[in-house]
């Protein structure tokens, strides 16, 4: 992702632009040899006539960074940091009550039986997300791109339409979908004739989760399926061209041609996939179950809302933050391990 | 004649998986808006039928019954500032980390780009007490500026990707014309980068409608909610009332605006997101 701009910009190579638009004044050079040396880099050693500008840069610098920095450190850095600190103290959130307990918190997460719980949910979404969102959103852009379809723009702005919905829409047409009573799926069941098929599905304990995982899916395909394009768009035509002239078959294409090509958008759309549900499934989940029936679907971030916003339990909250952000970490690292794939070039 | 019949099959064979997927997103959103229009009676009937007349005041008692007029006009609120919030702080960090060589210009930026990946879940806590104590809390102006500050280093990694394709001649010809490198930056790259800062306020733009749990923990009046809190609270009420009628009008409203913008920016939407993955 960052490497155009690590290739810009190693780091030995940092030094003092040149920056004619303030010392004009002075210079002696013809204008051609003055465009090479425009921001190039400039060697302190050679020259000092641009140097009276270094302070105006530099508060240009601040200009454009200081305040965008400080926004970040106070709103973004600061919290994270403040967040591992009350992890350590028991707090209802009244100004006089804090007290330091140490490690209790993290001993009670280890052995709260709900945690072991809401951890699994949270990787069954995961798994069941990865694998649906996946296939569908491959087999989609595969058969979008390479297969000619008229009406292929038609399935891109449809299937990519529900990317774009709030998820609290999205979570409420859901729930209504798997309403008992009103609902789409019990009805059409009914109208086929597998009635006997009919359950409360979100009040269910062994249906409610795995009910979360098709508005997720439902949702998720168009952006996936868009970068999956994006990727097989780049792969060379010659290269098909040249597998339909040795006989290759399609299945055989897809998998020595597409796939190993492709491999970049598959890996960063998994990753994506696992970042977003590790961090977000808890909002699908509050509002299509909030965690219930009894916890069946409670995944970390709901837990963490009820501990801390509602049970006004802060500190123990933070603790779970802290397991998130250690889990969302490490599985990210593990990840980018495993799918880690000799990089192809034909 | 043979694979003239056999490329049939297969355009047959694909096409079929694509249209039931199109029915199975389409069918219900449409659900949704017939819904909006149906009257409870209809509702409880069968979900699959079609009104027999437009129920327009499930619309009405939507908008001022159940608080969604304020809070659209609170999302509008939150949505715009936040948008140009966002690119106030961004534009010109983009700038300086493309443009202008610093000592740590790449540790910044990839401070910025890591960030994105870390889970903000946790500094929802300790930001809830930062605006408790700064008297923020309840505030859409507070809120507009954290949705910009969440969103900024996204917006600056694609503005920084859009701005090093501008060349730099541009910048040179107007410095030697004796603009100063403010000059530069606001009346040189930011129109030049149009095309990025659009796409860039597209995507905030949708990403604050939509937001939903910082709005539920930092907003806490019903006169200052958001749509999405709204709706949520009107689908908790919906279950013991059963306005459900009133409650998908609601949601059709909340959807409207943001069909509005992707039948207007589509191809845009589009093109970023593939072009975008391609240079991976």
């Amino acid at each position: 992702m960052n490497l155009r701009n690590e290739q810009k910009r190693p780091l030995k190579n940092i030094g003092t632009a040149i920056n004619i638009g303030f010392n004009l004044d002075g210079m002696q050079q013809p204008l051609h040899s003055l465009r090479i040396d425009f921001y190039t880099i400039f060697n302190k050693k050679k020259g000092d006539w641009m140097v009276q500008s270094k302070g105006r840069k530099y508060l240009f610098l601040l200009f454009c960074l200081l305040p965008t920095f400080l926004l970040f450190v106070v709103f973004t850095v600061y919290p994270m940091i403040n967040g591992l600190y009350m992890s350590f103290f028991e707090w209802s959130g009244a100004s006089g009550n804090k007290t330091f307990i140490g490690w209790d918190n993290y001993k009670e997460l280890f052995s709260d039986p709900i945690i072991p719980k809401t951890i699994w949910h949270d990787y069954f979404l995961v798994v069941t997300k990865v694998i649906g969102i996946m296939i569908l959103s491959l087999f989609f852009a595969v058969a979008l791109t390479q297969l000619k379809i008229k009406e292929a723009p038609f399935y891109r702005i449809v299937f990519f339409f529900p990317n774009i919905m709030s998820v609290v829409v999205i979570g409420i047409l859901w729930t209504f979908i798997y309403n008992p009573d009103l609902g789409l799926i019990n009805s059409g069941l009914n109208k086929i004739g597998l009635g006997r098929l009919a359950k409360p599905w979100l009040g269910d304990t062994f249906w409610a989760l795995p009910s979360l995982v098709l508005p997720s899916v439902w949702a998720g395909i168009g952006l996936f399926m868009l970068m999956l394009i994006g990727g097989i768009l780049s792969v060379p035509k010659s290269l098909y061209e040249a597998a339909d002239i040795d006989g290759a078959s399609s299945w055989k294409q897809f998998w020595q041609i597409t796939v190993p090509l492709v491999w970049p958008q598959i890996k960063t759309s998994i990753l994506y996939i696992v970042i977003t549900t590790l961090n977000g499934s808890f909002i699908i989940v509050q509002v299509m179950t909030e965690g219930g029936p009894n916890n069946a679907t409670q995944v970390m971030g709901s837990y963490l809302y009820q501990k801390a916003f509602k049970e006004f339990n802060f500190g123990y909250g933070a603790t779970i933050g802290v397991m998130i952000l250690i889990l969302s970490l490490v599985t990210v690292l593990l990840l980018q391990v495993f799918l880690k794939r000799e990089k192809v070039d034909y | 004649m043979n694979s003239a019949l056999g490329k049939f099959f297969i355009g047959v064979a694909v096409r079929i998986p694509l249209i039931l997927w199109s029915l199975f997103v389409l069918y219900p959103l449409i659900w949704m808006f017939i819904g909006a229009f149906k009257s409870n009676g209809e509702i409880f009937a069968s979900p699959w039928s079609i009104p027999e007349s437009l129920h327009w005041s499930n619309f009405a008692t939507a908008w001022t019954k159940y608080n969604i007029q304020t809070s659209f006009m609170n999302s509008l609120f939150v949505t715009l500032v936040g948008t140009l919030l966002c690119l106030v702080f961004a534009i010109p960090t983009s700038y300086a980390i493309e443009r202008v060589k610093f000592r740590g210009s790449a540790v910044l930026f990839n401070v910025y780009l890591a960030s994105m990946m870390i889970p903000m879940v946790l500094g929802w806590i300790p930001l809830f007490f930062i605006l408790l104590h700064l008297n923020m809390l309840n505030n859409v102006w507070a809120l507009s500026l954290i949705y910009a500050v969440t969103q900024i280093p996204f917006s600056i990694f694609i503005l920084t990707s859009f701005m090093g394709s501008i060349p730099k001649e541009l910048e040179e010809a107007a410095a030697i014309d004796g603009m100063s490198q403010y000059g530069v930056l606001l009346k040189i790259i930011t129109p030049l980068t149009a095309n990025g800062i659009i796409t860039v306020s597209i995507m905030n733009s949708v990403t604050f409608w939509n937001e939903y749990f910082m709005a539920l923990i930092f907003l806490q009046t019903k006169e200052k909610q958001t749509l999405g809190v709204t709706m949520d609270l009107m689908n908790q009420e919906a279950q013991y009332t059963n306005d459900w009628g009133a409650l998908f009008a609601g949601l059709s409203i909340s959807v409207i605006p943001v069909i509005i913008i992707y039948a207007i920016f589509q191809r845009r939407i589009m093109k970023g997101l593939t072009e975008g993955a391609s240079k991976g």
